[in-house]
């Protein structure tokens, strides 16, 4: 084939970058908006318009009258029809009408069932509400991150340092996201080493936080930031302590939109509490209760080669501070301590690492 | 054994009924004995048989072909025909497209998606002239499913380009051309809008030509007036009407570009028809839209007005793109090559 292909999504960008520049010169401005807000006039609009905000649309069509001219505009035959019409209509109409009611009270029970006059109904209000009350519990999200940081929240020299170890992995890259950047700190060592980079978190504080010290950063969530972003446009990708703030499923959604927003042999690097360290698993990863659950390292590896990532590594660090003495003499016991010390005060966060697959 | 088609109307330069007559021709090329029959044939339309000659003419061995695009009353007696049934669907527009704007529209196509659900058991196989159709046979209960394209017959255009359409478009910068019945489930609501976009931030001298009937719809068409009138683009929108051959192919030939905001189309024969005679496409990618251009137009993913416009005026202003485009859509046309197409039928017919 002679003909090179088109590429769909750079010439979507050329046509959002035109859009851009006519927002910003004022061409295409909040009078052009209107126009192309001008309903279809004379009646009801377009019923896939309509869907678009169906509870205010559903209050009009319930206030609707019916209207329905009998009259017959053919010549000579035209008073005939009519007059059939009139009469059939009122020979019928108390049929029609019970009918009608019937119907109406449908539309009513129907429309308070979910929704009346901008009111969520008892019923199905009540259970949205309870069902986000128990998300807010589980993942406690109402606690104040910033007290919170302060008591429990990992000091930004060791933050740093832990950090500092992942940066080479993205040396020459120019499109690094920092899912859940936080404070900045990863966003800072990219910057000192050269690397382009920004970030995306949930947190207005966090964000604001970051961009007052001069990043590129977006309040959104991650699962709908990557799938937002053009395929391929993300050349790296590093995540600490997030993994351990989301559910199995989201994390699974999270890596598929991974694989399609990273460039082919992007490196990404999730970092997270290691349970296969008991006291880690029994003890400090409880200490945050928006933590909702343990990931095993060997699980996250297998979630990452599942998705179809390369190369896929397992690295733990930071080792525990308290250890058993392991200066006792050689033989058994000594390979005991060895045991216990690596079961009770092994590494612990571990990071795992892969790379998108070309092509 | 004999090759007998029906649908309820025939008519003239309508996609539907051209398919009918393109796959007669066909058959009868392979030898096989075949006719079209219709309730009601369009002026202009010859050698069609009125549907009461089927309850005679049928014989068991004989193979009736059922075009389904609307409901019928004659279509339930049809099925009691003693004959190897096979139906092939063109699609309904959905009742939601009409409701609020053409009651008896809706009605119809409401009573028009039962009754093809209701006759289901009654064909030993289902066509759709898209994978997009077929989905929606499959999901009307039909066991035996498969697609095969329209079957287009480009002999019709073997016509000199009209004159008085070329003379009246000549000169004019750009023409965004769309081609389809006055409809609300094609939206030219929405090119009336994007066309109010396209003069204000593109091409104040930009025109908007609308090909296709409008008498099906006359509410519908009588609010897009409105509209055009409320945005003050009187003079700037063309409805063309239905047209002849030798127009239609004048109005591809006049146009800067294609574009397409319809929501539902059940194949979208005039987005073939641009890429035939090497108009760019600019189409929002809904129902069979998406797999009819395939790669070789620029697909709309967001309902976006002024992306749209945007699309359309790069495919008009930037030489090398649209020479890309053409290119890939006269190889797009040749995907449905209608031998091909002729075949891949006789093939699941089991002729």
């Amino acid at each position: 084939m002679s003909q090179r292909s088109i590429d769909l999504d750079a010439l979507m960008a050329q046509v959002r970058e035109r859009i851009r520049e006519k927002r910003e010169k004022g061409i295409y401005g909040p009078d052009v908006e209107a126009l192309l807000r001008v309903p279809l006039p004379g009646g009801r609009r377009i019923f896939s318009d309509d869907l678009e905000d169906p509870l205010a649309s559903l209050a009009e069509a319930l206030d609707e009258e019916v209207e329905y001219d009998p009259r017959s505009r053919k010549p000579i035959v035209g008073p005939l029809i009519t007059f059939a019409r009139r009469a059939i209509i009122s020979l019928t109409r108390w049929w029609m009408g019970a009918i009608l009611e019937r119907q109406e009270r449908i539309n009513r029970l129907l429309a308070a069932a979910y929704d009346y006059e901008g009111q969520m109904a008892p019923r199905f209000g009540a259970r949205l509400e309870s069902l986000e009350r128990w998300r807010e519990h589980q993942s406690a999200a109402n606690l104040h991150s910033e007290h919170f940081q302060a008591r429990f929240g990992g000091e930004e020299r060791v933050i740093r340092k832990q950090s500092e170890a992942f940066v080479d992995l993205f040396k020459g890259r120019e499109r690094v996201l920092d899912l859940g950047s936080g404070r900045g700190i990863f966003l800072q060592l990219l910057k000192d080493k050269g690397i382009g980079g920004y970030g995306v978190d949930l947190d207005p504080r966090m964000v604001a936080h970051c961009r007052a010290k001069g990043f590129e950063v977006h309040e959104a969530e991650a699962l709908t930031h990557l799938r937002q972003v053009e395929a391929g446009s993300v050349d790296g990708l590093y995540a600490r302590h997030l993994a351990e703030h989301i559910l199995p499923g989201e994390l699974v959604e999270i890596l598929r939109a991974c694989r399609r927003a990273l460039a082919p042999g992007a490196p990404l690097v999730f970092v997270t509490p290691n349970p296969r360290t008991l006291t880690v698993g029994a003890h400090t990863f409880w200490l945050d209760p928006q933590h909702l659950r343990p990931i095993p390292p060997e699980l996250f590896k297998f979630y990452l080669e599942v998705e179809g990532f390369i190369d896929v590594d397992v690295r733990t660090f930071e080792p525990s501070e308290k250890r058993l003495r392991e200066d006792v003499p050689e033989g058994a016991i000594r390979e005991n301590v060895k045991l216990l010390n690596e079961t009770l005060f092994g590494d612990r966060d571990y990071a795992v690492i892969g790379r998108a697959p070309s092509g | 054994m004999r090759i007998h088609q029906f649908h309820p109307v025939l008519a003239q330069g309508d996609a539907m009924s051209n398919h009918v007559f393109a796959l007669r021709k066909k058959i009868r090329h392979w030898g096989f004995e075949s006719f079209a029959y219709a309730i009601e044939a369009k002026p202009g339309v010859a050698d069609v048989r009125s549907y009461r000659r089927l309850f005679r003419d049928v014989q068991p061995d004989d193979l009736l072909i059922v075009h389904f695009s609307m409901g019928s009353e004659v279509v339930d007696q049809l099925i009691k025909i003693p004959a190897r049934r096979v139906l092939v669907y063109h699609n309904i527009t959905p009742p939601e497209f009409f409701s609020g704007i053409n009651p008896h529209a809706a009605a119809f196509a409401r009573l028009g998606l039962r009754q093809l659900a209701r006759i289901a058991p009654e064909f030993e196989l289902g066509i759709g002239v898209s994978e997009f159709n077929r989905r929606a046979l499959q999901a009307a209960g039909y066991e035996e499913t498969t697609r095969v394209p329209i079957l287009m017959d480009w002999d019709h255009f073997a016509v000199p380009p009209s004159d008085t359409v070329l003379a009246r478009w000549r000169g004019v910068r750009t023409v965004l051309l769309f081609v389809g019945r006055i409809s609300p489930n094609k939206r030219q609501d929405d090119l009336v809008r994007m066309l109010a976009y396209y003069r204000r931030c593109i091409d104040p001298e930009a025109h908007l030509v609308l090909v296709g009937a409008f008498r099906d719809q006359p509410q519908y068409h009588a609010r897009l007036v409105a509209l055009i009138e409320r945005l003050g683009l009187g003079g700037a929108v063309a409805f063309a009407g239905g047209v002849d051959d030798a127009s239609l192919l004048a109005y591809y030939q006049a146009a800067s570009v294609f574009v397409s905001l319809s929501e539902h189309e059940g194949f979208g024969v005039p987005l073939l028809e641009a890429m035939r005679f090497r108009l760019p496409v600019v189409a929002y990618d809904a129902a069979a839209i998406g797999e009819t251009v395939g790669s070789a137009g620029v697909l709309l993913r967001e309902r976006d007005l002024a992306e749209a416009a945007e699309a359309a005026a790069l495919v008009t202003e930037r030489a090398d793109l649209r020479e890309r485009l053409i290119a890939a859509g006269e190889k797009r046309v040749s995907d449905f090559d209608p031998d091909r197409v002729a075949e891949r039928m006789r093939q699941v017919l089991g002729l």
